[in-house]
């Protein structure tokens, strides 16, 4: 895929290295490497062993923060966090409702003086005025 | 002599009211970053990257290293009471400590384990003092044959360390180096691989990797039921080890720091490999190994005097070489170029006040993280209370605002998610991303070096050969390579593979 996406990058030559050549030397590598471990699979546990138990989690976290990366410029810091961290309290931890409305929202105020009026570090505005 | 004086005009920097400031805010941060499960030493220097914009080199660097070797300190305080490691160097930590705790010595085990790490961390200090700056001397006749020379030893040396399979090590620095290359070719112009997207021209940041690998990575693979919540809470006046126990601890935490602090000069995750070392090396030389995983205090002292003396080790390579020995490094180094102080032979002479300001806050810093971290383990402890399912959407938070702010990009947040995915994947399939993040941090350097280098000799590899300080380079890479192609093909455990057997077998 490296090999394929990087056409028009150029070799060059020994004495005259071109923009491809560092890329197209890793991707070889790594193909070599992956041959290497593939010929060593016996010696490595059955992929059957590996424990997905945690999946579900991994995936409600991915998709909620994904969400939340989406909804970060339009929406601004405060609403967005707020919904974040509400979001994996209610649908990932099934955390009483109220509990986490107040949690969320007190956690992302401190953020906010913290990051925003503290240390001066300025957070996207969004939808509010500030 | 000159030492002496240069080190000198280092305390009269680290010893101003604002800069013992932020060593202290450093340290305390650090201590917190090292206690809380989920975030460690990487994710929240770079969460935390943002912040020292505002300050000035000195302050940035005095605090951000304050957060690294603090949180050294407070990993060891979750190992002890709670079995959970803080962060990765303290997984040794939680086998012996835990075991005291139950038996009723945590006090002890926190006593030790922090008595330890002062020690060890001081003698690195005084160490670093001595090396780095003869070392920073030497390597001012270094060239690109020599730096490129350097860094492969690094990259094989860290596959050579590592715990797992040399491949898989390899493998992902060389994934590692490939996405350093993405961007602007600084030698012709070229866009490699940024497929029109105008942030992916200035190449991916290491800190969205970083947080994505280590910080996102660590909370999707942990599911709040699997954190327990069974502290053990010691009391203030059972701090204090008995005499049988300090005669216990005297010689491991000798040999720790030594061990530990050669092996923070080697690259890789030399915090993590070197508490998995001194915990083999007391289990070999100890004339009780039976009492290993029953609460023996050697398991305890070695391990958390390496991974201190370590941490210390890796600044010599940074400050000396400008050359990262990990990610944390890198990140630090980072911090330094934000600045605009490159890190490297040049450092001692043209920022004296940065580089002794640098060595002699880390002399207060170790002062502080003993004051720190026995008195108010109390403190501490109780954050642990915190439920970690209203933790972890705290850490995501910070994760978030971190990556974006260092560039304002949005880019910057969707790799550290995609990181995040990998990261976990990765977990699963038993690779060791710390191998990625060093390639990424080395890609830039290696690739200008090699290209300089071939430019220089007009193509001809042999000048690599025909400079001595890369020949020998070349020739211990060559000898690694080939220590590890012996233990491979004659399919025998070499000594990591054992040392990986008996710590899973205590654990």
């Amino acid at each position: 895929m490296i090999i394929a996406s990087s056409g028009d990058l150029p070799f060059g030559s020994l004495s005259a290295p071109g923009a491809g050549m560092m890329p197209k030397v890793m991707a070889a590598l790594m193909i070599l490497f992956a041959v290497l471990m593939i010929a060593g699979a016996r010696e490595s546990a059955p992929l059957a062993e590996v424990d997905w138990g945690d999946r579900n989690h991994a995936a409600l976290v991915l998709i909620i923060t994904g969400a939340a990366v989406a909804a970060y410029r339009p929406l601004g810091f405060l609403i967005t966090m707020v919904l974040l961290v509400f979001c994996l309290l209610v649908i990932v931890e099934r955390r009483n409702v109220i509990a986490a409305a107040v949690y969320s929202a007190a956690l992302t105020l401190f953020a906010y003086w913290l990051f925003d009026k503290l240390l001066r570090s300025p957070l996207e505005p969004g939808l509010l005025w500030f | 002599m000159e030492t002496l004086q240069s080190l000198l005009l280092g305390f009269s920097v680290a010893l101003q009211p604002s800069m013992l400031w932020y060593a202290f805010i450093g340290c305390l941060v650090g201590t917190l970053v090292g206690v809380l499960p989920g975030i460690g030493p990487l994710a929240g220097i770079s969460i935390l990257l943002p912040i020292t914009y505002g300050l000035d080199a000195t302050k940035a660097i005095i605090m951000l290293a304050g957060i690294y070797y603090g949180s050294q300190y407070g990993g060891s305080t979750t190992s002890i009471l709670l079995r959970i490691p803080g962060e990765a160097a303290s997984v040794m930590t939680c086998i012996d400590g835990n075991a005291m705790a139950k038996k009723g010595r945590a006090g002890a085990a926190l006593c030790i384990a922090a008595v330890g790490s002062f020690i060890a961390g001081t003698f690195g200090v005084l160490v670093l003092t001595a090396v780095a700056p003869p070392l920073a001397a030497f390597a001012l006749g270094f060239g690109p044959p020599e730096y490129t020379a350097l860094l492969v030893l690094g990259l094989i040396f860290l596959g050579y360390m590592s715990t797992s399979s040399l491949v898989r090590t390899l493998l992902m620095a060389a994934f590692g180096l490939f996405l350093g290359t993405i961007g602007i070719d600084v030698m012709t112009g070229h866009f490699r691989y940024s497929f029109d997207i105008n942030e992916l021209g200035d190449g991916i940041g290491i800190v969205p990797v970083a947080v994505g690998l280590f910080g996102l990575g660590e909370i999707l693979a942990t599911p709040s039921h699997q954190v327990g919540s069974q502290i053990i809470r010691p009391k203030f006046r059972e701090l204090w080890p008995n005499r049988a126990e300090w005669r216990d601890a005297g010689w491991p935490i000798a040999r720790g720091s030594v061990l530990g602090f050669l092996i923070g000069i080697i690259p890789g995750s030399a915090h993590i490999i070197s508490s998995f070392m001194s915990y083999a090396l007391e289990r070999k030389v100890s004339k009780k190994p039976e009492e290993f995983g029953h609460g023996a205090v050697a398991g305890v002292a070695g391990p958390e005097s390496a991974n201190n003396a370590a941490s210390t080790g890796a600044f010599v390579p940074m400050l000396a070489l400008g050359i990262p020995t990990g990610p944390v490094t890198a990140v630090l180094m980072a911090a330094l170029l934000i600045h605009g102080v490159p890190p490297g032979p040049t450092l001692v002479n043209d920022h004296p006040n940065i580089f002794w300001g640098f060595v002699a806050s880390m002399y207060v810093g170790n002062l502080m993280l003993l004051a720190l971290n026995l008195p108010l383990v109390g403190i501490f402890v109780n954050l642990l209370r915190i439920p970690y399912a209203y933790l972890y959407p705290l850490i995501i938070m910070f994760c978030v605002i971190g990556v974006y702010e260092v560039n304002n990009s949005i880019v910057d947040v969707w790799i550290m998610l995609i990181m995040g995915a990998v990261g976990y994947a990765l977990k699963k399939f038993s690779f060791d991303p710390a191998p990625l993040v060093l390639g990424l941090v080395i890609a830039p350097i290696l690739e200008m070096s090699l290209r300089q280098a071939l430019i220089m000799s007009d193509g001809h590899w042999s000048i690599f050969v025909q400079r001595p300080v890369a020949a020998v380079l070349l020739a211990a890479s060559a000898g690694l390579l080939a220590l590890s192609g012996i233990g491979y093909f004659s399919r025998r455990k070499d000594w990591r593979a054992r040392m990986a057997a008996e710590a899973g077998e205590d654990a």
